[in-house]
């Protein structure tokens, strides 16, 4: 199983972490820290994997006997893309599926970039929902997970707009930019006369 | 995030999906199982599954793979497998997924579920299939036999599916599988064989080869060719420009090396220059890989080469050379890149493995201890990490144990305190200094000239030592001079009288100079030889006066001192005993080692006056709060 997943960029601010296995507070901040300092000294041709002698990973032990914690990682511009999996999970499959996650990223924010992460974390949150589960791999395919994010999106925008019926835009809109919301908008009930 | 747990199931149980799902990312996040409001989600999470809304249904599954208890698995376990059976392909898929999760915090649910996940594997659809699997995988690592029924059904699916992912997963599960059932190795190798031979797909390839090697499947005729394929797979791999295949390849290396260490073996040139690759990830496995495969023939030249990694390279980032300074200014790159070999976590595993693959099984693989201990003396030159205690351990282990390796360890050693103490630079391996002047006291026999060493022991360069390290130093002193003393009386000259007294002067000013060290145990050491020099020096005198005076022929015709200090350290050889021995002193008859000395009612009672308070057991009382608030909420909704 997925043990954690961790975007931060490459001068170690951290964009987003989960985790699927209970880790102790003082690791929560310490264990991006490590990893960003580990991974950020090596070259880019070296191997996606990270193993070093001052990685500890108990506490995703869980037990279990023979257990071998892998840290994978990918870049992508300015991201560190980073997956701890223990040793049921195998390693070039989940170098696939920082691939698979990174490209459905980009079909929901239409060219993702950075700020998206920064500014749309939720939705980042929601389509990696889509694609692990509980640390358990849900969907491999982009596709798929492009349908079911989208569905789950278009929900959340119905559900705002059933809320908030003089709303402009819908929450965290995703790729949209004001300027094309006002042109769709209508304003008749602006236009038709005030009411005091 | 404790403080806003309440607000965060308020907002959870929002008619809005839109509040909704943030609700559910935030208790996804800040939930562990100390929440007190766990328990308030579970109607919740009910009324959540049952609706008709197929984004609610998701998200309320994904957030209980999230949060899930004991409490909560027990009291949803009956929600979810309805769930199983739900139209779409998705929501089954986490519905299995949660399953999984509930079956290790619930038996019950365990065993129910399993049937369930045995009826999921004949699903019409392919990603519900793969969710099994992947649960069945998860699961057979803590309950193997148990997936064993599920073998032909997973057979059936690795023969028919092209779903790489599944495969992968499939494999991964009969690895995990063939230990608790060999007749499963002889069934699957055709399959195996054949996948390892054709796919295009390296993981699975690579899944494959790992599994054979895991699951033991080299038995039989056709293990051995199969073997041989899976290491000529995996010595492609290594010889690969792409990093990721080396790093893999030398994973699963390490795993074959105890069953056919010689096909291995024939890959060692590959294995040593990985050692010397610029990634650590692949350093850090090529070593294990190398501990992993070393023997008595090759053990001397894997030390050798890891002892050169290990010596000093250029210790900082201004020796560049102005190329390289140049090529990072113009790639803009402003990374400091430590060569791997100069970290410190680094170089102690390093140091550790090579004291590891020595040691290893009694020393089995060390032919020549000689050669160790000389590697011993380098590594602790070379090793700038604090491994002197380590080294010391082994030193005095391989001394005490080896008898024939004595005259060469007090030779060496002597040389080695003689080089000088510790600068400043290497004072991590100070400890190793216990060892050589332990070493030299004990067998002092064997040294060359005593007198030199003692007094290197007790000369000025020791002051800067540890007191430990002192201590040790002043009591090997004492048993090197008594030693040397008592070898004088031996063949016992006049004319050596006036050099020893100058000697033992010297000894004196030497130790003079610790008697009042702050250490108290190195003062106590130096006071006390210092007195017994000082006897020497008396008895000495008073021998010189009298042999002038009087010729008596009585008594033997040496200073009778010079036998003083000899005895204290050497009336008895203490031998090596072995951890089984006092099992093997006959017990003397008549001997009762079970009854008390003392009968247990003679014991003065314990107090239990009329005066001590007495404890009242208290019965933890439930909170009240959760009776008032229990009712509002059981309705699922608030306000």
């Amino acid at each position: 199983m997925i043990h954690a997943v961790m975007i931060f960029n490459t001068a170690g601010a951290v964009r987003l972490t989960k985790f699927y296995t209970p880790i102790p507070h003082s690791l929560r901040t310490s264990l991006p820290k490590l990893i960003f300092k580990l991974v950020s000294t090596r070259a880019s041709g070296l191997c996606n994997f990270l193993d070093a002698p001052e990685l500890q990973l108990n506490w995703a032990k869980n037990g279990v006997e023979g257990d071998e914690t892998r840290v994978v990682y990918r870049c992508y511009a300015t991201l560190y893309f980073v997956f701890v999996v223990s040793s049921e999970e195998s390693e070039l499959g989940i170098l696939d599926l920082v691939q698979v996650f990174v490209e459905s990223l980009d079909r929901a924010f239409e060219n993702v970039c950075e700020l998206d992460l920064v500014f749309h974390f939720d939705e980042v949150h929601y389509i990696l929902s889509e694609v692990i589960q509980g640390g358990l791999v849900l969907e491999t395919n982009v596709e798929e997970i492009a349908v079911a994010a989208k569905e789950a999106s278009k929900a959340r925008k119905t559900s705002y707009a059933s809320a908030h019926p003089l709303s402009l835009g819908s929450v965290g809109g995703v790729g949209k930019n004001v300027e094309s919301l006002a042109k769709n908008m209508n304003l008749s009930w602006f236009t038709s006369g005030l009411r005091r | 995030m404790s403080w806003a747990s309440f607000h965060v199931v308020e907002v959870m149980s929002s008619p809005y999906f839109h509040l909704k799902t943030g609700g559910y990312l935030a208790a996804a996040q800040s939930f562990d199982e100390n929440t007190d409001v766990l328990m308030l989600t579970t109607n919740l999470l009910k009324k959540d599954m049952a609706s008709g809304s197929h984004p609610e249904i998701s998200a309320a599954l994904n957030c209980l793979a999230h949060i899930l208890t004991p409490e909560l698995a027990r009291d949803l376990a009956l929600d979810i497998i309805p769930m199983l059976n739900h139209s779409r392909p998705l929501i089954r898929k986490r519905a299995i997924l949660v399953l999984y999760k509930m079956m290790l915090f619930d038996l019950d649910a365990l065993d129910r579920g399993f049937n369930k996940l045995r009826e999921k594997l004949e699903d019409p659809d392919v990603g519900v299939v793969s969710a099994a699997v992947n649960a069945l995988c998860e699961l057979s690592r803590r309950e193997p036999e148990r997936c064993l029924v599920l073998a032909p059904y997973l057979f059936n699916l690795l023969t028919n599916s092209s779903n790489n992912w599944m495969l992968i997963k499939i494999v991964k599960l009969f690895g995990a599988l063939t230990p608790y059932e060999p007749r499963l190795v002889r069934k699957l190798q055709p399959p195996l064989t054949d996948l390892i031979s054709t796919t295009p797909a390296i993981s699975l390839l690579y899944e494959c080869v790992r599994t054979c090697i895991i699951g033991g499947m080299f038995q039989g005729s056709s293990g051995s060719s199969l073997a041989r394929t899976c290491v000529q797979k995996l010595a492609a791999f290594l010889g690969n420009p792409d990093q990721n295949l080396k790093y893999i390849a030398l994973l699963a290396l390490v795993k074959i090396v105890p069953s056919h260490p010689h096909l291995v073996a024939e890959h060692q040139r590959l294995v040593l220059a990985s050692v010397s690759d610029n990634d650590m990830s692949i350093r850090m496995r090529a070593l294990d890989l190398l501990s992993a495969m070393v023997n008595r023939q090759t053990l001397q030249h894997v030390v050798q080469h890891l002892l050169s990694h290990l010596s000093p390279e250029s210790p900082s980032g201004t020796n560049q050379s102005a190329a390289q300074a140049l090529s990072q200014a113009i790639s803009g790159v402003a990374v400091s890149v430590m060569p791997p070999s100069l970290s410190a976590p680094y170089r102690l595993d390093v140091a550790r493995r090579i004291l590891d693959m020595c040691s290893r099984d009694h020393y089995d693989n060390v032919e020549d201890f000689e050669w160790y201990l000389s590697v011993l003396v380098d590594l602790s030159y070379v090793a700038r990490v604090p491994i002197g205690e380590e080294i010391r351990d082994q030193f005095l282990d391989v001394v005490t144990r080896v008898r024939s390796v004595r005259l060469f360890a007090v030779r060496l050693m002597a040389k080695f305190l003689h080089d000088g103490a510790p600068d400043a630079d290497n004072e991590d391996c100070v400890e190793v200094y216990w060892a050589a002047a332990w070493t030299c006291g004990e067998y002092c026999s064997n040294l060359l000239d005593p007198l030199e060493t003692a007094s290197k022991l007790l000369g000025e360069e020791s002051t800067r030592l540890p007191p430990t390290i002192l201590a040790i130093y002043m009591s090997s002193a004492m048993k090197i001079i008594g030693h040397w003393a008592s070898n004088l009386t031996v063949e016992w000259d006049e004319i050596q009288l006036v050099d020893t007294q100058q000697n033992v002067n010297r000894a004196i000013l030497q130790v003079s100079g610790f008697a009042d060290s702050p250490h108290l145990e190195v003062q106590e050491r130096a006071a006390a030889f210092g007195q017994l020099l000082q006897f020497m020096k008396a008895d000495l005198a008073a021998y010189g006066q009298g042999r002038a005076s009087t010729a008596s022929s009585e008594g033997p015709n040496f200073p009778k001192s010079l036998q003083l200090i000899h005895p204290l350290s050497s009336t008895f050889e203490l031998n090596v005993v072995a951890p089984e021995a006092q099992d093997k002193v006959r017990f003397p008859e008549g001997l009762d080692l079970d009854t008390d000395i003392v009968p247990v009612a003679v014991r003065a009672p314990p107090e239990l006056t009329g005066n001590a308070p007495t404890k009242v057991k208290r019965r933890k009382k439930k909170d009240p709060m959760t009776h008032l608030v229990g009712p509002f909420f059981w309705s699922g909704s608030l306000w």
